[in-house]
């Protein structure tokens, strides 16, 4: 299983590769979430392929999907469940909702309402939901791809930071490159291809995937390397909110699956840079207006990589 | 704000022991407005009130009858207004401006007294009015305010002991000048000690007094305690009823011209004989200008006046406490050949009175054969005839005190003894002559000195014989030997009257007693090194150090002692800041990045050493291998750790050498 490893992811790149064309950072950094055991969002336009992309990847590692359209007049109740009466029985009996489920798609979370923007997040976080005071644990692996639109689209309610952060990766498609529309435009649609996708991975061989992530070795140099980045993020005069303890943990751990993902038993500073933009880039905020992704970016060409004291 | 107001209360309490005592009723109510002003309760003066509160503090000043200018007038009026400024300190720049008031104010206190208490607690208001000043700097307090002001004190003590090497420097090198002008002190300044008057009844009362009247190191042998002779002047005249220096009272400027032309020290009229006794004295502040030495001093040290009876004075009244250097010469012969002017003087009674005494001197004179037999019945007529020496004689009235005391009471202190002997010796024609100053001493075995207290002062004579010059002669001998030899304790223990009015005193408590002289100790350190660091000890002391004095070798020592404090102080902060050193791994790749730079392929700090690789092997093609291979082995000595690192950082040695 170890040594093949490597294969395996690469069979899986290429399967979801095959359906969104062009985006080969994105989904690597989509597969890279998903080993690190983490939640992913996908924030862009409407119809840029969030969908499908989340699609995608339930059905290649075959794993139980479930989606659901999140709009303002959504429940809590209606995602984790509710207790019914039954008739014949005489009581209650619990109702599992669609978080019930290995993979969740919470379509446009920014449209429904805190109160269940925040339900879901709970059951994020605490991978277990309580309904009338008994708790349900949720399957694992759990995983939530959460799409939403920009948040300066009318009708959405933006989520703080505060519940951001749950998000382990904040990915955006964007527009296809030339190539890959007219592919596109030639029916080479998304949709139809998830029928013709393989599944390559399970449960047990994911899972096993996901317990390769924490082996893959940081050295004190590139820990080092990671701890720049971090001070440099709190140093108030560049953010106005730096990053958290657990932000820090988030990109370690991605970068450790980005590692894995390029077939490589230990972390390179290039590991880090790969996933720092889609890591930190929903958890630091900037003094001025400037967007968070951007301000990731300059960072990383600001805080040098060589360098430490003896390790 | 609290902690301002407990600063300044810090500041001011030390004042209220040398100014007008209706100042503390004044700080009290300020403090307690304050505080009701903090609390919500009150507040802040407005402008009448204001105008009123400054009209009652001239006005206290002017009813309290400061002369004016003086020192005591001008510090109340400063103290007035730093508590007043309590009242309105709204902004921080207000309460910054008091604590700069507050500095000045601590450094004001030492104008009033130089003691080393005074001093810890100046150290101590230091502390306090930094703190607050590290505290009103604060923009946001994020302690709790017990935290905060531990931090804060915690840190003034910190930035107050970074000064102490800068204040050592400036305390040995700055130039003592002379001050300008003079403060007019003195409004409020008391004369302690021996006046130069003796009348019944003044040594008695410095006989109940413990305070401190100098402190004296031997270089070398300490005389016997017997021999301590601490002369301070000369009384020649007597009125009927007391003893004066001279037929009528000068101030010290006339004493001075007198010092200067008739009365002045003529060295050649003494002999010098016998063994020196070196000494240094440190003399308290006393408000007169009298100096106490083993007569006769010989050589001294110092700015001084001498006088014609071997006496040594300050040319001025003590305001500061005094360092006299001097060598004694005890055996020396004084005026074997005495001169006219200063016979007169020791021969001079008053043209009536005392009818008895002078008939008992001249009978006695008749009888003895020489003037030494005579001087010795008179001696022995008090031993015995069974005078007694006491604390507490009985008053003798106004007129003929001399017959009083021989004839009636036979009670008396040393100046009875003093007087009426000196009176027998000139009405037998003998010149003679009152020694007033301080006989013996304590000795303080931690410090190696000997401390005069008041209680040690003393009264006795000096006869002048003929072939022998002036012959010291203490009556008080002859009835209480135990005083000379012992000390005054010892001498009035069967009456019980030592120190009888100060029932505190530790010197009543003998466990306390060890404590007392070793604080003592302490003190008489601080008296004699710090406070007696004066012109001469400067000199004096660079003189060792520096070899021979030039202002600019001075000022380059100081300068460098200055520059190597700062130096200390940057390489201290700097070695706290300074980053480890660089694993060589690093430098290496460092290096390597600056040689491909040469070659126009540089590195932003944001590249990773494999994507930069990758950029300069495309920029420079000749080299591609070995920046591959270089970047190779340096990012497994980092990321994924050989077995070997010594091997590897070989390995980048040879690979950097190839690219040079």
């Amino acid at each position: 299983m170890t040594t093949a490893a490597p294969q395996l992811i690469q069979a899986t790149l290429a399967q979801l590769n095959k359906v969104i064309h062009g985006k080969e950072q994105q989904v690597q950094l989509a597969l890279t979430c998903l080993l690190a055991n983490g939640h992913l969002l996908l924030e862009d336009l409407p119809g840029m392929g969030k969908t499908t992309l989340a699609h995608a990847l339930a059905h290649v590692c075959g794993l139980e999907y479930k989606r659901v359209q999140f709009t303002s007049d959504l429940l809590p109740a209606d995602l984790i469940g509710a207790s019914v009466f039954e008739q014949q029985s005489g009581r209650f009996r619990f109702h599992p909702g669609p978080v019930f489920s290995q993979v969740f798609l919470a379509d446009e979370l920014n449209r429904a309402t805190p109160k269940a923007q925040s339900a879901l997040l709970e059951a994020m976080e605490e991978r277990q939901v309580s309904v009338d005071g008994t708790t349900h644990p949720l399957p694992a692996p759990f995983f939530v791809i959460a799409t939403q639109n920009p948040q300066s689209q009318s009708g959405t309610f933006p989520l703080p930071e505060s519940q951001l952060d749950r998000f382990l990766i904040r990915l955006s498609l964007g527009y296809p490159n030339p190539e890959a529309e007219r592919a596109l435009l030639k029916g080479r649609n998304g949709r139809v291809l998830l029928a013709s996708m393989q599944q390559v991975l399970n449960e047990s061989r994911l899972k096993a995937l996901q317990s390769l992530v924490p082996q893959v070795k940081m050295t004190d140099n590139l820990l080092d390397y990671v701890q720049r980045l971090i001070a440099y993020t709190r140093q108030t005069e560049v953010c106005h909110l730096g990053l958290s303890p657990r932000g820090a943990l988030a990109l370690v751990k991605s970068a450790q699956a980005w590692a894995l993902l390029q077939a490589r038993g230990h972390v390179l500073p290039e590991d880090v840079q790969a996933v720092f933009v889609a890591v930190a880039g929903h958890r630091i905020i900037g003094r001025q207006e400037s967007q968070g992704e951007q301000l990731a970016r300059q960072i990383l060409g600001k805080v040098d990589v060589v360098g430490g004291g003896r390790g | 704000m609290i902690w301002l107001l407990a600063a300044q209360l810090v500041v001011m309490l030390p004042f209220l022991f040398d100014l007008p005592l209706w100042l503390l009723p004044v700080l009290v109510v300020v403090a307690w407005w304050r505080l009701r002003v903090l609390a919500g309760a009150a507040s802040q003066p407005g402008n009448v009130v204001k105008l009123l509160l400054i009209g009652l503090g001239v006005g206290g000043l002017l009813l309290s009858g400061l002369r004016f200018p003086s020192l005591d007038a001008m510090a109340t009026l400063l103290l007035l207004g730093f508590a007043f400024k309590s009242l309105e300190v709204v902004q921080r720049r207000d309460a910054i401006v008091v604590i700069f008031i507050g500095y000045f104010l601590v450094a004001l206190h030492f104008l009033y007294t130089q003691s080393l208490t005074a001093a810890l607690y100046g150290m101590v208001s230091m502390v306090v009015l930094t703190g607050v000043l590290v505290g009103v700097q604060q923009a946001i307090t994020e302690f709790s305010t017990g935290q905060s002001v531990r931090f804060n004190l915690r840190l003034a003590v910190f930035m107050l002991l970074q000064c102490l090497p800068l204040m050592m420097v400036i305390f040995v090198f700055a130039p003592r000048i002379a001050p300008l002008w003079s403060i007019p002190l003195a409004s409020g300044q008391t004369q302690t000690g021996m006046t130069d008057r003796m009348a019944p009844g003044d040594i008695e009362k410095l006989g109940k007094s413990d305070e401190l009247a100098f402190r004296v190191t031997f270089k070398g042998k300490r005389p016997a305690q017997h021999e301590l002779y601490w002369q301070g002047l000369v009384l020649n005249h007597f009125d009927g009823h007391e003893w004066r220096q001279f037929d009528r009272d000068y101030d010290v400027y006339q004493l001075k011209t007198a010092l200067m032309s008739h009365y002045r020290w003529q060295p050649e009229r003494m002999q010098v004989q016998g063994n020196p006794v070196a000494y240094e004295a440190v003399y308290e502040t006393s408000g007169q200008p009298w100096l106490f030495t083993l007569s006769p001093a010989v050589e001294v040290e110092g700015d001084v006046l001498r006088g014609a009876d071997y006496r040594v004075m300050a040319q001025e009244a003590l305001q500061a406490p005094f360092l006299l250097k001097a060598v004694s010469y005890p055996a020396t012969q004084r005026d074997v050949v005495l001169p006219e002017y200063l016979r007169t003087l020791a021969l001079g009674l008053p043209s009536t009175g005392d009818q008895r005494s002078r008939e008992l001197a001249q009978r006695l004179r008749r009888e003895a054969g020489s003037e030494q037999v005579y001087i010795d019945k008179v001696l022995a007529r008090f031993h015995d005839l069974a005078f007694e020496y006491t604390l507490n004689p009985p008053t003798l009235g106004d007129k003929d005190t001399i017959d009083g005391f021989l004839f009636d009471s036979k009670r008396g202190f040393c100046a009875h003894y003093a007087g009426s002997f000196v009176f027998l010796m000139r009405a037998a024609g003998i010149p003679a002559r009152v020694v007033v100053g301080y006989q013996g001493g304590e000795w303080n075995a931690a410090g190696q000195y000997l401390a005069v207290h008041q209680y040690d002062a003393h009264a006795w004579t000096e006869v002048w014989l003929a072939g022998r010059g002036w012959v010291r002669v203490d009556p008080t001998t002859a009835v209480a030997p135990s005083r000379v030899e012992q000390g005054l304790e010892a001498a009035v223990q069967a009456e019980g009257s030592f120190l009888a009015d100060s029932v505190l005193s530790a010197r009543k408590m003998p466990w306390l007693n060890g404590v007392r002289q070793q604080f003592d100790a302490v003190q008489y350190g601080w008296r004699r090194w710090v406070l007696g660091y004066d012109r001469e000890e400067q000199a004096a002391l660079l003189k060792s150090a520096l070899g021979d004095l030039s202002v600019g070798k001075v000022a380059l020592f100081a300068g460098g002692l200055f520059a190597a404090i700062g130096l200390f102080w940057l390489l201290a902060l700097g070695m706290a800041q300074r980053r480890q050193p660089e694993a060589p791994e690093h430098r290496l790749y460092r290096r390597f990045c600056e040689a491909l730079a040469k070659r126009g392929a540089r590195r932003e700090p944001g590249d990773a050493p494999g994507a930069f690789a990758h950029q300069a092997a495309e920029h420079l093609p000749a080299l591609a291998e070995v920046i591959r291979e270089f970047t190779q082995v340096y990012e497994g000595i980092c990321y994924a750790p050989p077995a070997d690192g010594r091997v590897a950082t070989r390995r980048l040695k040879t690979l950097l050498g190839k690219i040079r």
